[in-house]
């Protein structure tokens, strides 16, 4: 196989992993098994948003790659194929087409439908609000809310203002329509809410995956972890602190 | 008794939810069993000690413990469980609180209640750490011994 098909194939398979939320080393150590699987020695270097391969050619000739990964969402199923591809590759190198075809199928599937995931955001503010010691009541407008603030958060990402934008405007949602259900209900709890409720808005990837990366030494993505996380976290509670603030005095 | 199964039960719903949120599939009984490991570790921690940071490391031990051992068992990485499993022992409580005593100008407390926040996050944050490097020094050994 020729060499620029294998760092084809490399850069393919580290993309889908970057693209869909995996660790950092993960990515670097997938690109070099892939190298390795089909003798070829190749020198790597991931950032959380791009990848930069050089490998030396035949003749000694450096041939180098970058790819700007510019959009990313956690999908755990693709980085579980990925990681099993890579692993088989290593046992049995699969000829150029073969490995393209399955990435490419790998990369074509597809998430969860819309209408489940959403089901799934309310059923996670209800679990938690119940978690969390609040009442089957509490649970029931946390479910709303929960589910208010996932549509929020997709519909304000897919616009793209800016990174943060959506989490900011996700906590102001969850915060001002529990402040309403308050007014309405003064039975509810308001705390449980909103926390049960932005349980779904939290950097869970970023923080995990910034401790094992930092474990593997790379400092740097990690560091894109945490202020990535503490960016999330920061937009969330400011969203809602701006609405406790005005609201908290009208209940 | 009652009251204990059902939060054990949904903290297992919790996660399993998380999982799907996250576009898990093959492996989502184990996702959610991750949480439940990790809800029960911290409940059962926080009533008989009351600290909640060593109720949250404990937790993160027992999340990233499992979480480890089933990666090697169902061939997937260990992130898949570890990143569901511990959502439940997120300080949100603390946080909330944090920002509430903002709002209403009070930043001692404010304070006060931040740092228990982030000391949680601290804590489930060693909690994975240092079992992902046991996990790893076990697995360096090997490969330095075939």
């Amino acid at each position: 196989m020729k060499i620029n098909q294998v760092m084809d194939i490399a850069i393919k398979a580290g993309k889908i992993l970057l693209a869909n939320g995996s660790e950092i080393y993960r990515v670097e150590d997938t690109i070099g098994r892939i190298c390795r699987s089909y003798g070829v020695e190749a020198e790597c270097f991931v950032l959380p948003t791009s990848i930069f391969i050089t490998v030396i050619g035949k003749e000694g000739e450096p041939l180098s790659y970058v790819k700007r990964i510019s959009e990313r969402t956690v999908n755990l199923s693709r980085i579980e194929m990925v990681n099993s591809f890579s692993r088989s590759i290593q046992e049995n190198p699969m000829s150029y087409e073969e490995a393209i075809k399955t990435l490419e199928k790998i990369e074509g599937e597809k998430d969860y439908k819309f209408g489940l995931r959403l089901l799934v955001a309310g059923i996670t503010a209800f679990a938690y609000t119940l978690l969390f010691k609040g009442t089957v009541q509490d649970a029931i407008v946390a479910f709303l809310i929960g589910m208010l603030i996932y549509i929020s958060k997709e519909k304000v990402s897919r616009i793209g203002v800016f990174k943060f934008f959506e989490y900011f405007v996700s906590g102001l949602i969850a915060a001002s329509m529990s402040v309403i259900a308050v007014k309405l209900f003064p039975f509810l709890n308001i705390y449980r809410i909103i926390i049960s409720s932005i349980m779904i808005l939290l950097p869970g990837v970023s923080t995990t995956n910034a401790l094992k990366d930092a474990l593997h030494g790379d400092i740097v993505s990690s560091q894109f972890g945490i202020t990535e996380a503490i960016f999330t976290v920061v937009s969330v509670t400011a969203g809602v602190a701006i609405i406790l603030s005005l609201g908290l005095g009208w209940i | 008794m009652d009251l204990v199964m059902g939060e054990i039960f949904l903290a297992f719903i919790a996660s399993l939810c998380t999982g799907i949120m996250y576009n898990e599939r093959k492996n989502l009984l184990c996702v959610g069993l991750s949480g439940m490991i990790g809800w029960i570790t911290y409940a059962w921690m926080l009533e008989s000690s009351g600290n909640v940071i060593f109720s949250s490391f404990l937790g993160a031990v027992l999340v990233g413990l499992y979480s480890e051992s089933v990666a090697r068992l169902r061939k997937a990485p260990a992130m898949v469980f570890s990143i569901p499993g511990i959502f439940p022992l997120v300080p949100g409580i603390a946080i909330y609180n944090s920002t509430q005593y903002i709002a209403e100008n009070n930043l001692l407390e404010a304070a006060n209640t931040g740092i228990e926040a982030i000391s949680c996050a601290g804590a489930i944050a060693c909690g994975i750490l240092m079992t992902s490097a046991v996990f790893r020094i076990v697995k360096k050994r090997r490969t330095q011994k075939s």
